[in-house]
């Protein structure tokens, strides 16, 4: 199998599996989670067959026909950093899906569950293969909704409806501004493969001094950001752990929220290197991180704690992918892939050991916890690795790529100057103690001193095999990752970066390093880490009191307002647009009317009513018409209803002479069968409907309504007067085809009924259809008696 | 150039129509309805009979494309789209003569099936007034 079949295979696996997912759960029963994690490890092995070629410097390319008459194309392009994305999310799948056996109560939707779960792999894994922009957005909107369901996975819980919908409106509402951003891109470069832009210097030097190149970086940031939480998105995420615990996992801490990153990471090449990338993304990244670090604080959830530092460590990949400046890539883009991987495998450890201990102790209050080591010793290692890690303790993984944060915010703070050689730098340190904080606070607060709640059950144990092997799979690799780095560097980090930045990249990784600025930085951290966990309760009670006195002063209550202002105000407008009695929307109809044909007519006309008049016609004609007018006004006039149906009848059969005597006998048969019938229906009804009550009619009624007629009169006059004057005819008429193939090619010497029953004979039978509806209609009506009559 | 009365008689029926659908009582709204679809229909047929002013072309040869075949000139007669054996002629406009002939037939099923409705109506409000109705609702 040749790569590129490799990778199409991968991304529509899932998609496929999920589609007859159902008839698996009719053979499996309940373990229909294995058959998930199978088709998971089945992408995996399909992702890391291009695995070699991308260590080697290759990319995988190729595409399908998808819309070849809008040169649209299924396009896939794999790099090192599309193949690393790609193990990452097939791997963790995996575990979740194996995890998810044991987490999911039988009793749930399980084929539900595993669907979206399956769905959701194979949108990310398309979306990192993608090469064409537009096939990327259409992936990335199918992460964002297959997300929504996740959140929403239980439906009947308010708050997951709601964090369901917050993360819907926030994230595909980013999406809509990142598509606006590549259409930018389209319009500077003229192509939407983002492979091929990458491999033209010449476009890329093309946008970088292109005048749209600020809307479109801007544009494509702020799609990034709403996917990955940062700046003022972040509010979507702490709802979004309304989830199960294996989705917070696999999507909001290892995949789905790692999506923005992966953009920018995608579009590094392209837009770095300038004073805008840097503000942009590292000054968002930086933020980012402070504030959701010291938020971290205040939440008692474990898992809105796990929330809050997800936002935090994405912030510091963002702020290292800013950290370039475009003569000198320095280590920010390799450092923040090493910590992208990484953070993959601690959080969602942390994660699925959250699971457990909330699975075990009915409750995620981290204030009613404690002691809990006692109980679960394997699970407390498990969680204390991984927090560890999280920390930036040596030996774990998350030491390494922290130590190589510091480096490069040095690193950038030195090419910098001025006062930002030392603020990024401090910047830095700031937020890896609040990461301490709070990583020492999960340990602490679940594992170690006694019980502080009588609440918790009194028998906790360890949860089956099943439920710990995935957790204790990645806790083994953060270790081994943090005491031999070189493989996972050379085979996955290096191609990754590679990818970014299109050189070569050759890093070296290792647990000691020497007595470095970094290292200094490192203790410092620990040190002011420390420092503030003494004074946890102290800055939570603080944060608690700013929030209870200003309760307007967040993004949360701002996104709250706005949609529920949205929703009043569709609401008011609805009010008014549909106020529900049958005249006004008939006066609205007939208005609109007026105005789209009257003004347009007159206007190409030139003049209200022709010049010429003929009044030059048979004696018999105007006597016909006479009738025909005074049958309606009779329609109007006469009070009973059998008087009334009889004039209308009248001026159907009349009709059907003005038919005649306009040379169409075929409209004339019709009209009278027609009238016929209608007449037999009217008569029909009326005898079961005597004339209950008679409109009072009184003046304002009447000159409202005798105005609105004759406004819609004196159109169509004007309309029928100016017809002759060439105001509808500019181009030739269809007509003639009919009239010169009617005998040639349906041997039909009536023209109407060749038209009828041979050129349009589809037409004709939609005709049918309808009346056959209306007859279905009108006899179900008829059945349809209610009871209580 | 054009037949002037005709117009104002289809103008004029138009207005009824509109002042039939605009009141209470549904039954005659059903008639407005009807009487709409009246003054639509000989709108369609008579602009394929009258439009354009070029010349009547009456020929002893083909009816193929003269670049026009619309008749204007009533003195002369309006030819029916049928083609009779052996002769050539120029024709009104068949194709609007198909739509209205399908607009007939579709008019008819609609009348038919408002007519029942207000039947229903009736049958469980005892009334067909729009307004009473919609008080009901509440």
């Amino acid at each position: 199998m040749d790569l590129f079949t490799a990778i199409t295979l991968a991304v529509f696996l899932p998609f496929i599996m999920a589609a007859i997912l159902p008839t698996a759960e009719k053979i499996l029963k309940n373990r229909v989670g294995w058959y998930a994690a199978a088709v998971a490890f089945i992408c995996l092995l399909l992702v890391a067959q291009a695995l070699p070629a991308v260590v080697n410097g290759e990319t995988v390319m190729g595409s399908l026909p998808w819309i070849p008459s809008l040169g649209v194309e299924l396009s896939f392009y794999g790099d090192g950093l599309s193949v690393m994305f790609g193990l990452i999310v097939s791997g963790v799948g995996i575990l979740i899906m194996s995890y998810s056996n044991e987490y999911m109560s039988k009793r749930e939707d399980l084929s539900r569950y595993y669907r979206y779960l399956l769905m959701f792999m194979g949108s990310m894994l398309g979306m990192v293969f993608s090469s064409n922009a537009i096939q990327l957005f259409v992936f990335w909107e199918l992460t964002s909704i297959t997300s929504f369901m996740l959140i929403g996975y239980w439906r009947n819980r308010p708050m997951s409806v709601y964090g369901a919908t917050k993360s819907l409106l926030v994230t595909a509402g980013g999406g809509i501004f990142m598509l606006a951003g590549f259409l930018l891109l389209g319009i500077i470069t003229g192509t939407f493969d983002i492979a091929t832009i990458l491999q033209n210097t010449s476009m890329i030097a093309l946008i970088k001094g292109h005048e749209l190149f600020l809307p479109a970086l801007v544009l494509i940031i702020i799609g990034a950001a709403a996917k990955s939480a940062q700046g003022p998105f972040y509010i979507w995420l702490p709802n979004a752990m309304e989830a199960p615990t294996p989705v917070s996992a696999f999507l909001h801490s290892a995949t789905m929220v790692k999506a923005g990153i992966y953009l920018v990471a995608r579009i590094h090449p392209i837009f770095s290197g300038t004073e805008a990338w840097f503000v942009l993304v590292s000054g968002l990244g930086i933020i980012t991180m402070l504030a959701a670090g010291f938020l971290a604080f205040r939440q008692t959830d474990i898992k809105g704690i796990l929330a809050y530092s997800t936002i935090s460590q994405l912030a510091y990949m963002m702020a290292m992918y800013g950290y370039t400046s475009y003569q000198y890539p320095g280590i920010g883009v390799a450092a923040a892939t090493f910590h992208l991987f990484n953070h993959a495998t601690f959080k969602a450890c942390l994660f699925l050991v959250a699971g457990i201990v909330a699975h075990e102790t009915a409750t995620r209050d981290i204030t009613k916890m404690g002691g809990l080591r006692k109980d679960m010793p394997i699970t407390f290692i498990i969680g204390t690795i991984a927090a560890l890690s999280m920390a930036g303790v040596p030996p774990l993984n998350g030491f390494l790529s922290k130590e190589m944060f510091y480096e490069s915010s040095l690193e950038m703070g030195h090419i910098l100057g001025g006062p930002l050689e030392y603020l990024i730098p401090a910047a830095a340190v700031l937020g890896g103690a609040f990461t301490f904080a709070y990583s020492i606070r999960f340990i602490d607060g679940i594992f170690l001193g006694r019980r502080r709640s009588e609440h918790l059950p009194k028998h906790m144990h360890e949860p089956t095999p099943v439920m710990l092997a995935p957790p204790a799979l990645l806790a083994i690799l953060v270790i081994l990752i943090g005491i031999f780095p070189s493989a996972t560097v050379h085979y996955i980090i290096e191609p990754a970066a590679s990818g970014i930045l299109l050189e070569d990249v050759h890093l070296h990784v290792s647990l000691w390093h020497g007595f470095t600025a970094a290292l200094l930085m490192t203790i410092i951290t620990f040190i002011a880490g420390a420092a503030l966990y003494a004074k946890y309760g102290a800055i939570a009670a603080w944060q608690d009191r700013v929030n209870a006195r200003h309760p307007a002063w967040s993004f949360n209550s701002l996104y709250d307002r706005f949609v529920d202002g949205a929703s009043g105000t569709s609401t008011a407008f609805a009010k008014v647009m549909q106020p529900g009695p049958l005249r006004p929307y008939l006066v609205a109809m007939l208005m609109i009317f007026l105005l789209l044909s009257a003004v347009p007519a007159v206007m190409v006309a030139g003049t209200l009513i022709p010049a010429e008049l003929n009044f030059d016609v048979p004696a018999y004609e105007a006597v016909l018409l006479g009738l025909i007018v005074l049958a309606s006004l009779g329609t109007a006039v006469l009070k009973k209803y059998l008087h009334a149906i009889i004039a209308v009848s009248a001026v159907g059969y009349l009709v059907s002479l003005v038919f005649i005597y306009l040379q169409a006998p075929d409209l004339a048969i019709t009209q009278i069968l027609v009238e016929t019938l209608a007449t037999i229906i009217f008569l029909l009804v009326i005898i079961k409907v005597p004339q209950t009550f008679r409109e009072r009619i009184t003046r304002s009624v009447l000159a409202r309504d005798l105005l609105i007629s004759s406004a819609v009169s004196v159109t169509v006059l004007i309309l029928l007067l100016n017809a002759s004057q060439g105001i509808v005819s500019p181009f030739e008429s269809l007509s003639y085809y009919f009239i010169e193939n009617s005998v040639p090619l349906a041997g039909g010497y009536n023209m109407v009924n060749v038209i009828l029953v041979d050129f349009r004979g589809y037409d004709t039978l939609g005709e049918i259809v309808v009346l056959c509806l209306a007859g279905l209609g009108v006899y179900n009506l008829l059945k349809s008696r209610s009871d209580s009559k | 150039m054009n037949d002037t009365l005709l117009s104002v008689s289809i103008a004029l029926v138009f207005g009824i129509a509109t002042f039939m659908i605009l009141r209470r009582d549904l039954i005659r709204v059903a008639i407005g309805v009807t009487l709409l679809s009246h003054a639509t229909n000989m709108l369609i047929v008579s602009t394929g009979a009258f439009l354009g002013d070029r010349a009547p072309i009456i020929t002893g040869e083909e009816a193929v494309s003269t670049g026009g075949i619309f008749i204007d000139d009533l003195a002369a007669g309006i030819l029916a789209p049928v083609i009779p054996e052996g002769t050539e002629m120029a024709y009104v406009d068949p194709l609007v003569q198909a739509l209205t002939l399908t607009a007939i037939v579709i008019s008819l099923a609609t009348t038919a099936f408002l007519l029942i409705l207000c039947y229903r109506l009736y049958q469980e409000q005892g009334t067909t007034d729009v307004s009473e109705i919609r008080r009901l609702k509440g």
